[in-house]
């Protein structure tokens, strides 16, 4: 299968997935045509169930495939992993197509309400509908509500929007 | 001899890396030490499965083609840092539910954090604070 997604890329997703281990662990599993967890374990020094843990994250994406036989002797069953690098792209896609998604609908939401604001770390930005029935005072610190000026949001948020559509070619 | 397959690899990785400029035929079989029967092969054949997409030039007196990549490599770049990646309320976020894209806490901070080019914090932000990760 020919592919445009370079190894770089892949690393940067292993990273995104948010596990340190999975960049080795993806390393030691490109670098073999189909291991078992075990080898894996063995071979990058990473705990054997933490092993498991990003296999199956990994499998959730469909960026390992997996076989699995039995263990004459024990009866157990052997998992063979192996990297599915073709199909990575996909999976960048669809992570982008989701996120545009959610985006999306921040963007509009944002444009079509005014928020209220009690500067308060850790507390929420509040709709003018809702503000109005709290009269302008804060449920959760007491604090009153100001206007909060969304521009900054919106801005940053049509930017990425815009970026993102035009990554996906939409 | 190299596999004809890793060729066309190469050859493919080559045409997506000059981007919008495009190379020529001729350079990218100088480029991967191939023939130029070899190189129009491979070429013809990218051009088949719909990867490059290949535009006759006069080059030097000597019609040539130009090759592009018809898709430029997906990258990650874009969202890696985006909370919405990871996110473990991902199946349970909805524009119509509590958890939705329109409140989320994280997804402000991300927002906001991406004009100062810094990454997020990799703690609770500014809107995040103290608040239940659920």
């Amino acid at each position: 299968m020919l592919s445009t997604v370079d190894d770089a890329t892949l690393m940067k997703v292993a990273t995104a997935l948010g596990e340190e281990d999975a960049v080795k662990l993806i390393e030691s599993l490109k670098n073999s045509e189909e291991t078992t967890d075990d080898e894996i374990a063995n071979k990058t020094g990473i705990r054997l169930n933490s092993v498991r843990k990003i296999l199956y994250k990994l499998y959730d994406h469909s960026l390992v495939s997996l076989r699995r036989t039995r263990d004459p002797k024990t009866g157990w069953f052997i998992f063979h992993w192996k990297l599915q690098p073709d199909q990575l792209e996909g999976f960048i896609l669809s992570q982008k197509r989701r996120v545009l998604e959610k985006l999306s609908v921040r963007l509009e939401y944002e444009k079509k309400h005014d928020f209220y604001y009690c500067n308060t770390p850790g507390c929420k930005r509040i709709p003018f509908e809702e503000a109005v029935e709290l009269v302008f005072t804060c449920s959760t610190c007491g604090k009153p509500l100001v206007h909060y000026a969304n521009e900054r949001i919106v801005q940053q948020l049509a930017a990425k929007v815009e970026q993102l559509r035009k990554e996906l070619g939409e | 001899m190299p596999k004809r397959n890793d060729l066309e690899q190469k050859a493919l990785h080559f045409v997506v890396k000059t981007g919008y400029e495009g190379v020529l035929q001729s350079e990218l079989w100088r480029e991967l030490g191939a023939s130029s029967r070899e190189g129009s092969r491979i070429a013809l054949k990218l051009e088949e499965k719909g990867l490059i997409r290949r535009d006759k030039e006069l080059q030097g007196g000597r019609w040539t083609y130009r090759l592009f990549p018809k898709r430029l490599p997906a990258s990650i770049e874009s969202i890696a840092d985006c909370p919405c990646l990871l996110c473990q309320d991902n199946a349970r976020c909805d524009p119509t539910t509590t958890i939705s894209p329109k409140s989320c806490a994280k997804l402000t901070d991300w927002i906001l954090s991406l004009d100062r080019g810094a990454p997020v914090p990799s703690g609770d932000g500014y809107f995040a604070q103290g608040l239940d990760p659920r």
